[in-house]
């Protein structure tokens, strides 16, 4: 004899999802405010260091790209998306025209570990001559330490 | 005769908000993990206060292609560096130490060298701070008070004013 059975209660197991949203928006909010645009996205191994100091933020960069990509010099003005220049004499114009607005502006060095050194030569050159005052040169992000 | 008024809830479709938020969540993880932001700084000196040096006042590192370094014209091992400086500051602590670089020596093999002279202070202090090591007049020597990088350009214009161009 068949029995006959009561309406089945469901005791369905459930994640409780109604604080997802909040902390969805937390994570985007925070990333919002700490992210910062990089200017120069070439692809590079950058020389590892012990000493590390936070590099300041808006600064120009003039980026070296690696032998194996021709050794392309870059410049921006930390604003906007770093262009090629073709010559030594362009990185000297785009540095004075930077140091003409601002004296103390400060400069990024980002470089390929590989590249070699009289190409970086040329740049800081350039930068003397432009009567740069303050460089930084782009470390990786692990200290030699880490790494 | 009265009418049933149907109630119209007017509502936002947030369905897709879910998938929307973590989309922008993965783009800035992703894209601000990668970008480098700290490094080594160092300051140029103003053509105004360029104090001229002597090569005899100085101490000349020179990074040869390969990454080995001459210290005064001799083969000292990256090891030995520091413990050189310290011995010639310890006699004159206004010694400047001039980093020169083959051209043909790579970008990280000059950065090494930096690196390790910036270590200076680290090495020369304790965990608190305190100075190691006392100059000859007995002032604490807790770094290296200037770094010099020549650049070719300026290297070849001093040569040429000691007539060795």
């Amino acid at each position: 004899m068949a029995l006959i059975r009561g309406r089945d209660r469901g005791t369905g197991a459930a994640i409780f999802t109604a604080s997802m949203a909040d902390i969805v928006f937390l994570l985007i909010v925070f990333f919002v405010l700490t992210y910062k645009v990089e200017v120069d996205k070439t692809q590079m191994s950058l020389p590892e260091t012990w000493i590390r100091k936070k590099v300041p933020e808006k600064a120009a960069v003039i980026s070296i790209a690696p032998p194996s990509m021709g050794s392309t010099i870059r410049v921006s003005t930390g604003e906007e998306m770093a262009l090629p220049v073709a010559t030594i004499e362009e990185v000297i114009t785009f540095a004075s025209t930077e140091v003409a607005k601002n004296p103390n502006r400060e400069f990024i060095l980002k470089a390929d570990k590989n590249s070699p050194y009289g190409r970086v030569d040329e740049v800081l050159d350039a930068l003397k001559q432009s009567k740069v005052k303050y460089i930084f040169l782009l470390s990786e992000q692990l200290t030699a330490e880490e790494l | 005769m009265n009418i049933k008024k149907k109630d119209i809830a007017s509502e936002i479709f947030t369905g897709s908000m879910a998938d929307i938020s973590f989309l922008l969540i993965i783009y800035f993880m992703i894209t601000s993990a990668f970008s480098a932001t700290r490094g080594l700084d160092f300051a140029l000196p103003e053509e105004t206060d360029t104090p001229e040096i002597k090569q005899e006042d100085s101490i000349e590192v020179h990074v040869l292609p390969g990454g080995a370094i001459e210290v005064d014209k001799k083969d000292i091992p990256i090891d030995g560096l520091l413990p050189y400086v310290l011995e010639k500051l310890q006699q004159n602590p206004e010694k400047p130490v001039i980093l020169r670089t083959d051209p043909d020596a790579t970008y990280g093999d000059m950065i090494s060298v930096f690196d390790r002279l910036r270590r200076a202070n680290e090495e020369w202090t304790d965990d608190l701070g305190n100075p190691l090591y006392k100059d000859v007049n007995g002032d604490p020597l807790v770094e290296i008070k200037t770094i010099s990088i020549p650049t070719q350009r300026e290297i070849e214009n001093i040569w040429n004013l000691l007539g060795m161009g």
